[in-house]
């Protein structure tokens, strides 16, 4: 056997399978664990051999990036295999995810709550950005929660590295709902500041407990935004009519986001106003927003352990959903497109969660358990 | 659970007690001393022979005796030459300098891992490149990719696809000098003193030091910034110790003199071999590669075959289980609460 072969069978014997939790064109996801420790992992095995381009791209970038990536609020691959054609990726077992926690109507938040939930995003947030690696598609549903109450950020299946200045990047990128104006106004040049809105976007949901811009379409998301934060003026966002599918929505007045969000302090309201910004350059940044007055002053944040957790396990047999598509398919050029806009859809209803039919984007799905 | 949370926290890497670099896999698993490498590469060298050999021998006694094997000086040499010819290639497709890089870094890699006596580089070269246009952003649908490269079907590209990425770890981002270089071009510039026109040609003439150490184990031993700054050191010398002395007035003298070694081999190595010795270790290796590998070779076939009895087997274990199960009133099996274990049991795909 070959010395790489070898390895791989090595490595391969440290893992178990136990049980196929879940199940999509892309990837099967098994509950499994670590043999010498018995600690639980997910061990997502990618098919691989269907694509007629060999590897494709979101198992590559995920890979790629989460093989750099070690962080307390990032998802940690543990190990990646080859089995046959198959490509086995180890993650560490995570139990929930931000988007249940938010649904689950039994569950009250306290403002402390939010706070350590926002901290825990931004941290992991930081830490991408620092290694220069945009997300694009967080979402509550991307936010994992391991048992320990540790949120972390998953599925870097749309991640990619800064582009240098003047190298164009696609628009097509962040579900729907969490995705910023610039990317609706087709921006090809864009930076941080994208996670970020998302991260404003989720914030808003945890205090609200529903999404906050919940738009039907990419023309009624900036209306949806609009709305909700007034039509940016030339002053407020210099430029942003100049974009390439800029279309004028008319006016919306502006309305303090204190109105809405009534019972939040004015350092939580700073925050948010500073995530939500409509000039991405004035945005603040994830490590700004560590240092931010929200995170210094008033209560502390709930410590991970002690925030409130769904108790009861959500049942149905979710399908993982297609995670194909982001390849440029006539290859002319090096763009890489994502998921056409309304395949990155959301369920709108909270009684699609009872339901089970809740579309759960490129994410593993790790709540659903054998009955004996 | 509380080992766990142990594990968790300690994670190799994490986030501030170390720079971004050292966090990196390229330094993690990637970074050796010269000796390590030299090591690697005759310890890799000769399990390779003696298990070329073993294949020989198994094919046919004795068959192995009149047969001269590569050394890993010659294997480095073939390695090399291919090597080069990425650059040609993305010459051809225009892709942008970071394809080039990684897929030359790609192949560096995946030789300390492989030998040429098992998998010829011109292939593992091609398979490289494609990779690399995928882990770099870049990607090109694959039959767009073979039609312009002669002789080479997309079968060809993908069927090695696994293996590299495999040899590689998965370990795909791959931080280069040329990137380096560009961040200090750009710092050049504030240097009081120097003009932009100098900074520029500065810029150009590292740019070609830093191609060449291409060519090198440079990337293996030192950080991207060290080799960028030897580079414009060689390139131009003023300019770069201006910087220096700037940039860091402690500390300024130490480092231009461990930039000389980088120097001395980007100077000595950083370019393409020598055609006519190449070929004579091509030739050679004709009659030294694995038999295994090669398909249609009654050693390939053998084991071919071996592997097919030993797949049959599996399947045949299983459907003696499924069947039993099947006896014992569950028409599902039990395997998924039970004993569960490695054996990757769904064969679906």
């Amino acid at each position: 056997m070959d010395a790489v072969e070898k390895a791989n069978t090595d490595r391969q014997k440290r893992w178990a399978k136990d049980q196929k939790i879940g199940e999509g064109t892309y990837a099967v996801v098994y509950r499994g664990r670590e043999i010498a420790t018995g600690r639980k992992v997910a061990i997502k095995k990618i098919k691989v051999g269907q694509f007629k381009d060999g590897l494709d791209m979101s198992a590559i970038r995920e890979v790629k990036y989460l093989r750099e990536l070690k962080h307390a609020n990032v998802i940690e691959l543990l190990d990646v295999f080859s089995t046959k054609q198959n490509l086995n990726l180890v993650l560490e077992f995570l139990d929930t995810d931000l988007e249940l926690v938010i649904r689950d109507r039994s569950l009250v938040f306290l403002p402390t709550d939010i706070k350590s939930w926002m901290a825990m995003t931004f941290r992991g947030l930081e830490f991408c950005h620092r290694n220069f690696i945009l997300h694009r598609d967080l979402k509550p549903n991307n936010l994992l929660i391991a048992a320990n109450g540790q949120l972390k950020l998953a599925d870097f299946g749309l991640a990619r590295d800064f582009a240098d200045p003047g190298y164009k990047m696609t628009c097509q990128v962040i579900t729907r709902w969490y995705r910023p104006p610039e990317l609706l106004f087709g921006c090809r040049y864009y930076s941080t500041a994208v996670d970020i809105w998302s991260v404003g976007c989720i914030f808003a949901e945890l205090m609200l407990r529903t999404p906050y811009l919940p738009g039907e379409t990419d023309m009624d998301q900036l209306k949806t935004i609009f709305r909700a934060l007034g039509t940016p003026t030339e002053e407020e966002w210099p430029g942003h009519t100049k974009l390439p599918d800029y279309v004028p929505l008319g006016n919306f007045p502006k309305t303090p986001l204190r109105d809405l969000f009534s019972a939040a302090s004015p350092e939580c309201i700073s925050l948010l106003t500073k995530c939500l910004i409509y000039e991405p350059r004035r945005r603040i940044s994830a490590r700004d927003a560590l240092k931010h007055p929200y995170f210094m002053t008033g209560a502390y944040p709930t410590h991970p352990s002690k925030l409130p957790k769904p108790a009861s396990k959500a049942s149905s047999n979710l399908p993982l959903e297609e995670l194909d598509g982001n390849a440029e398919p006539n290859g002319n050029g090096p763009g890489v497109k994502a998921n056409a806009p309304n395949k990155l859809k959301r369920k709108l209803s909270s009684d699609d969660v009872n339901g089970g039919s809740r579309s759960i984007a490129r994410k593993l799905d790790f709540t659903q358990h054998r009955q004996p | 659970m509380a080992a766990d949370q142990l594990t968790n926290t300690n994670a190799e890497a994490s986030s501030s007690k170390h720079s971004i670099y050292e966090g990196s896999t390229q330094y993690r698993h990637w970074r050796f001393s010269q000796e390590e490498l030299a090591r690697k590469r005759s310890s890799l060298n000769a399990a390779a022979v003696s298990v070329v050999r073993d294949a020989f021998e198994a094919d046919e006694p004795g068959s192995s005796s009149d047969v001269s094997f590569l050394n890993a000086d010659e294997e480095c040499l073939l390695v090399k030459l291919y090597v080069g010819k990425i650059s040609q290639i993305c010459g051809l497709f225009r892709f942008p300098e970071e394809v080039e890089a990684t897929a030359m870094s790609y192949v560096k890699r995946f030789y300390l891992k492989n030998t040429v006596m098992d998998w010829h580089p011109k292939n593992v070269m091609l398979t490289a490149l494609f990779l690399a246009t995928k882990t770099t952003n870049n990607p090109i649908p694959v039959e767009s990719y073979t039609s312009r490269i002669p002789k080479t079907k997309p079968e060809d590209v993908l069927e090695l696809e696994f293996l590299v990425a495999q040899s590689l770890g998965f370990d795909f981002a791959v931080w280069h000098a040329h990137r380096a270089l560009w961040g200090q071009y750009l710092d050049v510039q504030t240097v009081p003193g120097v003009t932009r026109d100098e900074a520029r040609r500065a810029h150009q003439a590292a740019l070609v030091h830093v191609r060449a150490s291409r060519f090198t184990d440079a990337e293996f031993i030192f950080a991207p910034s060290q080799i960028a700054f030897a580079c414009m050191s060689l390139a131009a010398p003023q300019v770069a110790a201006s910087w220096a002395r700037l940039r860091f007035p402690q500390t300024a003298d130490t480092l231009l003199s461990t930039t000389e070694p980088i120097k001395e081999m980007v100077l000595a190595q950083g370019s393409s071999p020598d055609v006519e010795a190449v070929r004579n270790v091509d030739r050679r290796l004709k009659l030294c590669k694995n038999p295994e590998k090669v398909v249609g070779s009654r050693a390939y076939v053998k084991k071919q075959e071996e592997a097919e009895r030993r797949a049959e087997e599996k399947r045949r274990r299983k459907a003696a289980k499924v069947r039993k199960a099947m006896e014992e009133g569950d028409p599902f099996g039990s395997e998924l609460a039970g004993n569960g274990g490695i054996e990757d049991d769904d064969d679906d795909d």
